[in-house]
């Protein structure tokens, strides 16, 4: 069996009385790109940092390709960029990159990192003079500038409008292009949605939900099928698939599991008037599964 | 770790903080004080112990100013970072003490090459040789109070530290006016201060005699003391980082 990129196993960690993450496993083969998913304070950068050997967990097991964190980074195995910070003034883009790419044994060229991360021409530009799109393009180019194997973003877009949002993603997909295992973490249900093949969910410092964001939405169920009905609409809340009918004006709404099954009830019942499928966003899915976590 | 001392020396020379207090503060007390201050008959050994002081004060600032780069550093992420390269954390300390020394530098040379340019300062070869050694391998007990205040404080608490540190010792030390005008109280603080045993060294040799044990001895003790906090800054830095 192949060993995988990464391998936390039942990892804990407290600051104070507060369980920041709680028996967290998660394993991610070579290759796969995955958005660790969660609210601000769902633990998703203490997982992050123990992760990459800056955070001792209390307890449980963290590996890169197998081994100790610390030691894969040290080889050059890994290459991160912290949610913040990590730029230091009076240096160039070109003076920084370069001492980057000197600690690693094989790094990348610069002008091959510089198109990757969209700063050709930037290169002799001051650090501490950038916008904040370039600034986080920056720290980009640093965690990618040794060629790791891995690499790990925290929350990489947090800081950036739209359009740069936008480029930041251009920039990643030729990455992931040559093969590289790539995790990063977010809030922004959308990104997990389009530039992961796989989606980890966590709350509460856990693995609330894992598969791909087609599998999260079917397993909390959220696609919503509605008609137009009148009168006594009750026996529509019992149709296959069903698991909860909202009435607003003429308009019923039910929640399914099974949007396929459903409708053919409501088909074979004569109940099709103005009829509406509406699959479910991640942020839908997203609300359940941690709402659901809440007392 | 080359690399890394080249990039750390390439911010200390654009750093304004360094060219301030480590270059041009020095030199131009020098200028000022060698030449407005003294009757003109002691002009000669005036010039060649403000001259010691002067470097010795720029040398301060300097070491000290490196202390402060460390809590910026550690502000900016930029200490975490290089946690996520290859570099080890031995190599990422090591190379900022050698930063440190390498620092200072400058501000010897600079006020030495005034007094000689300026002031036309002479003094026997072995003389140049043993105070521009003196100057440089003393300012390691001051470039470990600096590290050791960068680690310990955050960001501007420990500018400010580093900074009242380098005031503090220099004046109290005699580096601006001489201890021999202070009054009897503090004159007997300045002779036990590290900044005075480590000029002391300097200027005996300047005036032609040994350096004297009694310096040396205290300057020792305070490079254990100042080890040892930067060690204990360093190892509760690297618990919280």
């Amino acid at each position: 069996m192949e060993i995988d990129a990464v391998s936390l196993t039942a990892v804990t960690k407290s600051f104070g009385a507060v369980r920041a993450v709680d028996g967290l496993t998660l394993a991610i083969p070579r290759g796969q790109t995955v958005a660790l998913l969660g609210p601000n304070g769902a633990g998703k950068s203490t997982t992050i940092g123990m992760l990459l050997g800056l955070i001792p967990p209390d307890s449980g097991k963290t590996a890169i390709f197998g081994i100790d964190p610390g030691q894969a980074v040290r080889q050059g195995l890994a290459g991160a960029m912290p949610q913040e910070g990590g730029l230091i003034p009076r240096v160039t883009i070109r003076e920084l990159l370069t001492f980057i790419a000197g600690t690693y044994r094989a790094p990348l060229p610069l002008e091959q990192v510089l198109a990757l991360a969209l700063m050709t021409g930037l290169e002799d530009r001051r650090v501490d003079k950038l916008s904040g799109g370039q600034a986080q393009r920056v720290r980009f180019a640093m965690a990618l500038v040794g060629d790791p194997d891995l690499i790990v973003l925290d929350e990489p877009t947090a800081a950036l409008d739209v359009e740069a949002r936008r480029e930041f993603w251009n920039g990643m997909r030729t990455l992931t292009g040559r093969g590289k295992t790539v995790l990063f973490s977010t809030h922004y249900l959308d990104e997990a949605d389009e530039q992961a093949d796989r989606v980890v969910v966590i709350d509460r410092g856990h693995v609330v939900a894992d598969g791909t964001s087609a599998e999260i939405k079917k397993i909390v169920a959220l696609t919503t099928v509605s008609v137009t009905a009148v009168g006594e609409v009750a026996w529509l809340g019992d149709l296959p698939g069903v698991s909860r009918l909202e009435v607003r004006g003429d308009r019923v709404h039910l929640r399914s599991a099974d949007p396929d099954a459903t409708v053919m009830a409501l088909a074979q019942a004569g109940a099709v008037r103005n009829l509406e499928v509406t699959p479910a966003d991640l942020e839908d899915a997203f609300v359940a599964l941690t709402a659901k976590e809440t007392v | 770790m080359f690399g890394y001392i080249r990039l750390e020396l390439l911010r200390t020379i654009r750093d304004g903080g360094f060219i301030i207090f480590g270059i041009a503060s020095p030199v131009v007390m020098y200028l000022v004080l060698s030449n407005l201050a003294l009757a003109p008959g002691d002009r000669h050994t005036g010039a060649i112990v403000t001259m010691v002081s002067m470097a010795a004060y720029g040398a301060l600032g300097g070491a000290f100013n490196n202390g402060s780069g460390i809590a910026e550093d550690r502000a900016a992420g930029w200490l975490r970072q290089l946690r996520l390269t290859p570099l080890a954390p031995a190599q990422v300390v090591t190379g900022k003490v050698i930063t440190g020394v390498l620092g200072v530098v400058p501000s010897i040379a600079a006020v030495l090459l005034t007094g000689v340019l300026v002031n036309h300062v002479t003094l026997s070869p072995w003389q140049w040789l043993s105070i521009v050694g003196l100057l440089w391998a003393g300012t390691i007990p001051f470039s470990l109070l600096g590290l050791g205040n960068g680690y310990a404080l955050t960001g501007q608490t420990a500018g400010m530290a580093n900074i009242a540190a380098f005031l503090g010792l220099s004046i109290v030390g005699g580096l601006w006016v001489p201890t021999a005008g202070f009054p009897g109280w503090l004159r007997a603080i300045a002779e036990w201060t590290p900044s005075n045993s480590y000029a002391a060294l300097s200027w005996d040799v300047a005036s032609g005699t040994a350096p004297g044990a009694r310096a040396v001895v205290i300057l020792c003790g305070w490079l254990v003391v100042f080890g040892l906090w930067a060690l204990y800054a360093y190892r509760r830095a690297g618990r919280t980082a």
